[in-house]
């Protein structure tokens, strides 16, 4: 089959690959064109770019997906965005929800389940709200890179019903250009998706359906 | 053989259909174009990637063994299928080694072409579109009227009553209440199939990734939970750099739906690795030929092959607009289904594809990668009546009117006296303003179209009796 294809494009005059990418926009508040698109879309944008806001927008979250638990990705997630440290205080979560912590630094007084280990579909399935890390986020279309590395999954952004991702502004990208120059594909796991906005469908007359398969929600916390 | 033109009455006729096209196109078209005005540098990226497709497909051979050698690496299997047969083939035999009894689908124009489902089937293989608009066409065990947009010929109505009647979907005209009914369902069959079949949209050379472009993250979940993901490609997806996909995409997402983006781009390089919790632990790529390399071969022909499927020359055509997709009989449809089919079929199969376009240019216009149709059109056009000429070497009759017609339009007056006899000739044969000639070849030809009767003055005479006018 090969030998057809070669013998079929053999004396194809081709054109050089080119070289110079068209331009792709810049802006000058790349956090605003983020902020903005990602709302097009139905996405929900919180700024904790000062650590100090990062409970109140947790807590918020959590309302809005009406989730009394989360569960979080993996720890590194907590150094990446400094969440320890600015968590530490049990008030910030006095506020109805708190239900447990579990077999996770109980001093937070945050619900958390973590995934390693007891990664069960049937309790996936039963989460209502979980939190991951994005690798890239880029401003022109207000999406976010998700990256599956040792230790985690490509289940737990998908299948809850409400989903969270904390987004570090180094991260953000201007455009696609520099997105897909600087795109890691393949070299730390076996899948990366880019996620803009929520689920959605318009296979009914055209008609826009936030929430089909994957989550109904998305909420990205920028922390800096 | 298919006939479209034993199926465009019944379309025309049928005002549901009528009505669902008008409403669904229009918006789609709007959004596209919506979407398209926000890009000043549309042509730019237009040429950008028609020239990585001309590169790509002139080197094809040597892309795709590049690929091949990636996903190897990277713990995947590559399967040539020369043809639809040797692909379903493939599909079914890993099923039966794994005895796998429920497949999950994401949508796939590939599996429709090469007809998977129906094998499946067969084979009592249950095979689930997880799509929402494939799955509805699936329930109503009907073909996808258009490639982007599956159920796009049908209203929620519609839609509605089949939910009802199949599913036992409480009564609700409501899309929201459809959608939850399906995701509910959906689930159920996520968590239980043990393979994922998928199409792929790009394939890239140098790392190895296919990419799947979808909004409702059905794709996501079956290529995460079943323990087997097979992924379906036509050799012409293949493109050579990561770097390209920032063209590709902006120009399919947009030209497609009119969104900025979609919801979820996957990027996916083989397996699932050590350490990752989920994922499918198989890996298979089949690379299907199915008559493309023949396209291949032909240096006009060729750029057939840079179609990205992004539906746009679809939503513009004047013809798809009032017929819709499954008058073309064929799994691709419109502009792009008019040159694909007849190719990838044969002409003696499709002869009337290369018909079904006023030639409007519509469809040239609106291809993100500059795909030249109606010429394309006009080429195949030309292949038909040369077929058909060799056959009939005879055709006298056809040859002498053009030849006294080429004496009748070399002199001025001879052209007026035909005019003043034809419209003596016409008064017997004139309704409303329209000749009825019932007979050979003019009763052939106004079938499907109508002849105006000559106007009673010339334009010459018009033009001279205003002139002795001051
Ligand atoms: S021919 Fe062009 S416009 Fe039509 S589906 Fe293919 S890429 Fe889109």
């Amino acid at each position: 089959m090969l030998e057809k294809v070669r013998r079929a494009c053999d004396q194809a005059e081709g054109v050089e690959l080119p070289g110079q990418s068209p331009q792709f926009p810049q802006y000058t508040d790349p956090v605003a064109k983020f902020r903005q698109e990602l709302e097009r879309t139905g996405g929900v944008f919180f700024d904790a770019r000062q650590p100090k806001e990062l409970p109140a927008v947790l807590t918020s979250v959590m309302k809005q997906s009406d989730s009394t638990e989360i569960y979080w990705e993996d720890e590194q997630l907590f150094q990446r965005h400094g969440l320890p440290f600015t968590l530490r205080n049990p008030e910030a979560f006095a506020k109805g929800f708190l239900v447990y912590s579990f077999h996770f630094r109980q001093e937070m007084k945050l619900p958390i389940l973590l995934n390693s280990k007891r990664y069960e579909r049937s309790e996936l399935a039963r989460v209502s709200l979980s939190a991951s890390s994005a690798g890239l986020g880029v401003a022109e279309t207000g999406s976010v890179v998700h990256e599956v590395r040792s230790g985690a999954g490509r289940l737990l952004s998908v299948l809850p019903p409400a989903h969270v991702v904390f987004l570090s502004e180094k991260d953000l990208l201007m455009n696609h250009a520099e997105l897909f120059r600087s795109l890691p594909l393949g070299q730390y796991g076996s899948a990366l998706t880019l996620v803009t906005g929520p689920s959605r469908t318009a296979d009914i007359e055209k008609t826009l359906v936030i929430g089909v398969h994957g989550p109904k929600q998305l909420f990205v916390i920028l922390t800096s | 053989m298919i006939r479209i033109s034993a199926n465009t009455q019944a379309a025309l006729a049928d005002q549901k259909l009528q009505r669902n096209l008008r409403q669904t196109l229009s918006k789609t078209l709007h959004s596209r174009n919506e979407a398209v005005s926000d890009v000043p540098n549309w042509e730019e990226l237009r040429q950008y990637a028609r020239d990585v497709k001309t590169h790509t497909l002139s080197r094809l051979a040597d892309y795709l063994l590049e690929l091949e050698g990636k996903v190897s690496e990277q713990g995947g299997r590559v399967i040539w299928a020369e043809t639809g047969q040797e692909a379903v083939q493939f599909v079914l035999d890993l099923a039966h080694e794994k005895r796998v009894a429920k497949i999950v689908k994401g949508k796939s124009m590939l599996s429709e072409e090469i007809h998977l489902n129906e094998s499946l089937e067969r084979a009592q293989i249950e095979a689930v579109e997880t799509d929402l608009g494939e799955y509805i066409v699936q329930l109503a065990t009907e073909a996808p009227s258009h490639i982007i947009a599956p159920a796009l010929h049908k209203s929620r109505g519609e839609i509605a009553d089949l939910f009802v009647a199949k599913l036992g979907m409480a009564p609700s005209q409501d899309a929201v209440e459809i959608t939850k009914t399906a995701r509910k369902l959906m689930r159920e069959h996520f968590l239980t199939a043990r393979i994922g079949i998928t199409g792929v949209n790009f394939a890239v050379a140098e790392t190895g990734t296919i990419v799947i472009v979808e909004n409702e993250a059905n794709v996501r979940l079956s290529v995460s939970v079943p323990e087997i993901h097979i992924a379906l490609m036509g050799i012409e997806k293949v493109i050579p750099r990561t770097s390209d996909l920032a063209v590709f995409l902006k120009l399919l997402v947009r030209s497609a739906t009119g969104q900025t983006m979609s919801s979820y781009v996957n990027f996916l390089n083989g397996p699932r690795r050590n350490g990752e919790l989920d994922g499918p632990r198989e890996f298979y790529l089949v690379l299907l030929d199915n008559g493309r390399s023949k396209i291949l071969a032909d240096d006009f022909l060729r750029q057939t092959l840079a179609c990205i499927r992004c539906g746009a020359c679809l939503n513009v055509c004047p013809v798809y607009q009032r017929i819709g997709g499954h008058a073309y009989g064929s799994t691709y449809q419109g502009p792009i289904g008019a040159i694909l089919t007849p190719q990838l079929r044969s002409l003696e199969e499709a002869p009337e594809h290369a018909y079904a376009s006023s030639l409007c240019g519509a469809c040239y216009e609106v291809c993100p990668v500059k795909i030249e149709i109606p010429h394309i059109l006009l080429r195949l056009r030309e292949k038909v009546q040369g077929e058909k000429n060799q056959k009939a070497a005879h055709l006298p009759f056809e040859k002498l009117a053009m030849q006294v017609w080429a004496w009748v339009m070399c002199s001025p007056s001879r052209y007026a006296r035909l005019g003043r006899w034809l419209r003596i000739l016409q008064k017997n044969f004139e309704e409303n303003g329209k000749l009825k000639l019932p007979f050979p070849p003019f009763n052939r030809w106004i079938k499907h179209r109508d002849l105006p009767a000559l106007p009673a003055r010339s334009f010459k005479e018009l033009y001279s009796s205003s002139e002795k006018q001051p």
